[in-house]
């Protein structure tokens, strides 16, 4: 799974990545997702799967996908 | 004098050659403590109504704010202001950089420009040394050597430059002003109104410590140092620094409100190829930053490959970046970078230059133009060489050019048949590259906005959605309410109303945007402490509200003056139609409900909802009462 993590989403993980390949055996809810990862659910606005628009606390993710996650971003 | 101000205004009237110092009474810079206030109390009061904004009547006001110069992050902001010539409303520009505090080190509070030169001049300013100085010779050449030709004569490497570009010089309505090659009062084109005074350039250098002036220096001091260690650990400022407003394409293209093809679509099909992370493979050299400022938001580039694009002149920031790319339907970030050095070499706002050419596209498809009056360009979306070269046209107001650099709300009422539906403007001014039918604030400050669209009157809904968010929580002791992006209504009228005081309180006391809580890192108490350290004066935050507030009045007021009135605070048609594609296709922005939302705004202001005109009880409790008399309320 291809996950891009937008602004400053980066900042929460070890080595604060842009992007990170992860493996998955089973399909998992993007939530269990977001719980390994210690992101702040209350800093994730945008979460998207394969280009679409998801509920963060609905959607379920697998291995192939393309997930994005960004917090709430304002003026620039 | 009081502390944290020097009170001097430099009155340059170009048309008699003559210069003179005046000093500002502490108790007015208490009403007006810089920037927006005080360039909005000098025009109301000096400018008479009806004023051509290309004439030497015009007043260009140049006003730092309280903390301009501050040894804190992000107090660098100093603000440009006339009658704009492309909304004729009031004008204003704020810029960052080294300038502004340069000025007040200098020991000005502000200059006043009046008159116009009989031949091209430029200002040097040297502590108490003020004269004007030949500029024949530096007009038409571009600012990079402009700069430093201004340094060589005036033999001093670390003398501050602001400047106008050939667009000001041939009064492109959108001409921006530069400091330093890459800080630019980009809005409303201040730089036509200082071309047409033909003043080049205003060179600065000053002696004075900031510090010096304050009421109590160590607040201040110990500020600036806890946000340069604060900058690493706070996810928002992290962001700016290390990522930077480029990082906006990625979020807002998955959110389906990426400005698309002028306003028509939310998503880009070629957004992957601007996104940060392509922006820092093609583009990236180094991070740059303004005076005193920890967060380094600053993009530096160079590109030797499809386009040459030269490293003097800046990166482009989200809405450069989105303005030349998806708006006009290129996804070649290269070409973005060239689009964005032209315009920064020329002086031309990038926002407006962007949204103008991109109307024209739309009108280039839809037949109202052709081949013939683009002189044989194929000015289509997705066309990156078209672009550039209208860019080109636009700054030497050659061919088409000359037509475009009038701004998309003239340009449409030559063209005719129906082209204002393609000209996305407010008040004449051009969008931002921010979605209204995404976060419905930014629409409402598109429509009030005194000087037209601009997406920094206020704060952006998504930040303050959700209350456990770092946004919310930053913007919490203000007393808004966490509410959806897309909701309109009382409660958010409320919202906007206050975020609105908060970010006009920013412009008159010299802050950047990407500073203050919630946008950034530094918290709105802490902001407090800076302002009463620096002037010793017993303020709360409903003070710096009410300072906020104050200055939107008084550019209201303005406005009033000159014609303006509710059927000018709208926004264009296209808003209140759905969005094309993506995940946000069929979102429209509903029209009524828009319009009781601005009702309920003009009745927390305290405005008249049909004139606008603001309530003599509002302007008393403000403390500009005067302001009433004037207007006759």
């Amino acid at each position: 799974m291809d996950l891009h993590l937008g602004s400053y989403l980066s900042w929460y993980v070890p080595q604060k990545p842009s992007r990170l390949v992860i493996h998955l055996d089973r399909p998992i809810a993007l939530m269990e997702l977001v719980e390994r990862l210690k992101l702040p659910p209350a800093e994730i606005a945008i979460a998207a799967v394969n280009g679409k628009l998801v509920s963060l606390r609905d959607a379920l993710v697998s291995d192939g996908d393309r997930v994005e996650l960004h917090p709430p971003n304002g003026g620039g | 004098m009081a502390y944290g101000i020097n009170g001097r205004i430099l009155r340059v009237d170009l048309t008699q050659a003559s210069v003179n110092t005046e000093f500002f009474d502490d108790n007015l810079y208490r009403l007006y403590p810089g920037g927006k206030a005080l360039a909005g109390y000098l025009l109301l009061r000096e400018l008479p109504p009806g004023t051509d904004a290309l004439a030497p009547e015009n007043l260009l006001v140049i006003a730092n704010g309280l903390l301009t110069g501050a040894p804190i992050s992000a107090s660098t902001r100093f603000t440009v202001a006339a009658r704009s010539p492309l909304t004729g409303a009031y004008g204003e520009s704020e810029a960052g950089g080294f300038w502004g505090p340069e000025l007040k080190m200098a020991g000005y509070e502000a200059i006043v420009v009046s008159g116009r030169a009989k031949q091209p001049v430029y200002i040097s300013i040297n502590d108490d040394k003020v004269e004007l100085r030949d500029a024949r010779e530096l007009w038409g050449r571009e600012p990079e050597e402009v700069q430093a030709a201004i340094r060589h004569e005036l033999g001093d490497k670390r003398i501050r430059v602001l400047q106008i570009g050939i667009g000001g010089e041939n009064l492109v309505r959108y001409a921006a002003l530069t400091n330093e090659l890459r800080h630019f009062n980009g809005r409303t084109g201040m730089g036509a109104v200082m071309g047409s005074k033909n003043l080049k350039a205003i060179a600065v250098r000053g002696t004075g410590r900031y510090l010096d002036s304050a009421h109590d220096a160590k607040p201040i001091v110990d500020l600036g140092r806890a946000l340069g260690k604060r900058v690493k650990e706070h996810p928002q400022a992290w962001d700016l620094q290390v990522k930077g407003t480029p990082a906006l394409v990625g979020a807002f293209n998955a959110a389906g409100i990426l400005p698309t093809r002028n306003f028509r679509q939310g998503v880009f099909e070629g957004a992957d190829n601007l996104k940060w992370e392509a922006y820092e493979k093609e583009l990236l050299t180094a991070r740059g930053t303004c005076y005193a400022c920890a967060v380094r938001c600053k993009r530096e580039v160079k590109v030797d490959d499809r386009y040459q694009v030269s490293d003097a002149y800046g990166g482009p920031e989200y809405e450069t970046v989105e303005g030349f790319g998806g708006y006009c339907g290129v996804g070649d970030l290269q070409a973005v970078a060239k689009a964005n050095e032209l315009c920064n070499r020329y002086t031309l706002d990038t926002i407006s230059t962007s949204v103008t050419i991109a109307f024209a596209m739309e009108c280039f498809e839809h037949g109202l133009i052709g081949l013939k009056e683009t002189d044989g360009l194929d000015l289509r979306f997705g066309n990156a060489a078209a672009m550039l070269q209208a860019v080109d046209l636009i700054a030497r107001r050659e061919g088409i050019g000359n037509l475009l650099a009038e701004g998309s709300k003239r340009a449409a009422e030559v063209i005719g048949g129906g082209a204002h539906l393609f000209a996305m403007q407010v008040k004449g001014q051009e969008l931002p590259m921010h979605d209204p039918r995404g976060k419905v604030s930014v629409g409402l400050g598109y429509a009030i906005g005194e000087h037209g669209a601009d997406h920094l009157y206020s704060i952006h809904d998504t930040l303050v959605a959700n209350p456990d968010s770092i946004g919310f929580k930053g913007a919490s002791p203000l007393g808004v309410e966490a509410l959806p992006a897309q909701q309109l209504g009382s409660a958010k009228a409320r919202n906007y109303a206050i975020l609105e005081n908060w970010c006009s309180f920013g412009q008159v006391v010299g802050l950047c945007y990407f500073g203050p809580a919630p946008r950034s890192f530094t918290q709105i108490e802490e902001v407090l402490t800076a302002v009463r350290a620096a002037t010793g004066w017993a303020m709360t935050l409903a003070d710096l509200l009410q300072i906020g507030e104050r200055a939107t009045n008084l550019t209201r007021a303005f406005n009033v003056r000159n014609g303006f009135s509710r059927k000018e605070d709208t926004l264009p048609e296209r808003l209140f139609q759905p969005l094309e594609n993506g995940p946000m296709a069929g979102t429209l922005i509903s029209k009524p409900e828009f319009e009781r939302t601005m009702d309920e705004l003009y009745r927390l202001k305290g405005w008249d909802s049909k004139t606008t005109v603001p309530t003599r009880d509002r302007l008393r409790d403000l403390d500009i009462e005067w302001v009433a008399d004037l207007l006759g309320v």
